[in-house]
């Protein structure tokens, strides 16, 4: 009882394990949620309903493993560091005002871990890669680079990833950040801006430098 | 507009963020410039390259249990949490909200200046400053001096404990002594080193001079 009191006096207390007793209605519940926008998810997380907050997890866990994944070239890596960022977020959601949105707050969060944790193991890169997905061999992006007079036409696939992940992590962690955000997820230099902390003139230059050097290191693929 | 402003647009114009109208003027540059041009080409072919990393991903399965892992993490995390890491984890908390962004720098400095002051304080007690152990070393003199002066005796005391037991034995020797002479040359010791005042040292009271202070006349 008094164990339970102070984990929720130091914000752990609305994640113990949820009463197994009347599982339909919880599940019925978590339905429920899936439709709800992150600022009313945020809300009731931070009014102790854990099953809000599941929800934001579900919602945000692939784009996240995603992200770290490319910053890291490293499976496990990326997943021990969303699980932590997801933790953090948590025990942070007290202080977290919403003056941004959740998306890049955490996002936030993830990024500046992911780069403290890349700045660490400097001297170890070891590559642990995800399978590529079938469906690229239809991808007309693909098509197009293996039709087009390319030093390496013949390239293939696990030869490409390779060079991709090895070209990455030859930027340095903040110019891999945005090429990361921008370039594969596809985010706005605006959003990116604001994940990273600095203006878009900096993302922009940014992006800038590190397609100049990636130009340089994969010039056989272009 | 210019090949550097024409540049910072290509991500705009491949996007379709930009207004009509400047949408026309980047296309109008890339036009007339071939360096811009094959710079477009070339980001647009390195844009589709990276674009093939989205292709990698975990098995779909891989997902399943994220939840229930987060759940565990965050259990085990509680259970081996103690106060002071809550605590910190609130200060941090506290550090981290949006609305004490400005604060944070400053609270950092203050802590940077409070534990560069307290190190060099700590290091002054161990190491001693030298206008500190300067001071320490005046007071200790002081004092040995203040004890010293009540307690050593007068400054003659020490030579006369010797004056009474050497110089006798001296003198004894002294009695025989003959001038030396060597065929016609006659050894005349010199004037003996002697004071009619008080002797201070122990040599003052030789009725001899030292062998080594003899300086021979030789007479011819």
């Amino acid at each position: 009882m008094i164990a339970t009191k102070l984990k929720e006096k130091l914000g752990l207390g609305s994640i113990l394990p949820r009463p197994t007793s009347t599982p339909a209605p919880a599940a019925e519940r978590e339905i429920d949620l899936r439709h709800e926008e992150d600022e009313a998810l945020v809300r009731r997380s931070q009014k102790g309903e854990s099953a809000a907050f599941d929800v934001l997890v579900e919602r945000y866990k692939e784009r996240l493993y995603a992200t770290v994944y490319h910053m890291t070239s490293n499976h496990e890596d990326a997943n021990d560091l969303v699980q932590e960022t997801f933790i953090k977020a948590y025990k942070s959601l007290q202080s977290f005002r919403g003056q941004s949105s959740f998306y890049t707050w955490v996002y936030r969060i993830a990024v500046n871990r992911t780069i403290n944790f890349v700045k660490r193991r400097k001297n170890r890169n070891q590559y642990s890669l995800d399978d590529l997905d079938s469906s690229i061999q239809s991808d007309p992006d693909l098509v197009e680079m293996q039709s087009h007079a390319t030093p390496r036409r013949e390239v293939g696939l696990n030869e490409l990833q390779e060079k991709l992940n090895e070209a990455l992590q030859k930027l340095s962690e903040s110019h891999r950040a945005v090429v990361t955000l921008h370039d594969i997820q596809g985010m706005t230099h605006a959003d990116i801006a604001k994940v990273v902390g600095c203006s878009e003139g900096t993302v922009r230059s940014r992006l800038f430098y590190a397609r100049q050097q990636l130009q340089g290191l994969l010039s056989e693929y272009l | 507009m210019d090949c550097q402003k024409t540049q910072q647009l290509f991500d705009d114009l491949t996007h379709d963020r930009l207004a009509p109208a400047i949408a026309t003027q980047v296309r109008q540059h890339l036009a007339d410039c071939t360096d811009c041009r094959v710079l477009e080409q070339r980001t647009g072919r390195l844009q589709r390259l990276l674009a093939l990393k989205r292709y990698e991903r975990p098995a779909p399965e891989y997902f399943d249990d994220f939840l229930s892992e987060f759940h565990g993490r965050v259990q085990a995390e509680a259970r081996k949490i103690g106060w002071w890491e809550g605590v910190l984890g609130r200060v941090d908390d506290f550090l981290a909200a949006e609305s004490m962004r400005v604060w944070r720098y400053s609270f950092t400095s203050a802590l940077g200046v409070a534990a560069v002051v307290g190190l060099a304080w700590l290091g002054l007690r161990q190491t001693g400053d030298p206008v500190v152990a300067a001071m320490d070393q005046t007071t200790a003199a002081n004092s040995s001096l203040a004890v010293a002066e009540t307690t050593l005796p007068p400054p003659h005391s020490t030579p006369q404990t010797i004056d009474t037991s050497l110089p006798n034995l001296l003198s004894a020797s002294s009695a025989d002594y003959q001038p030396a002479s060597v065929g016609s040359v006659v050894l005349v010791p010199a004037p003996a080193h002697t004071d009619s005042s008080t002797p201070r040292y122990v040599l003052d009271r030789l009725s001899i001079t030292p062998a080594s202070y003899d300086v021979p006349s030789v007479h011819f």
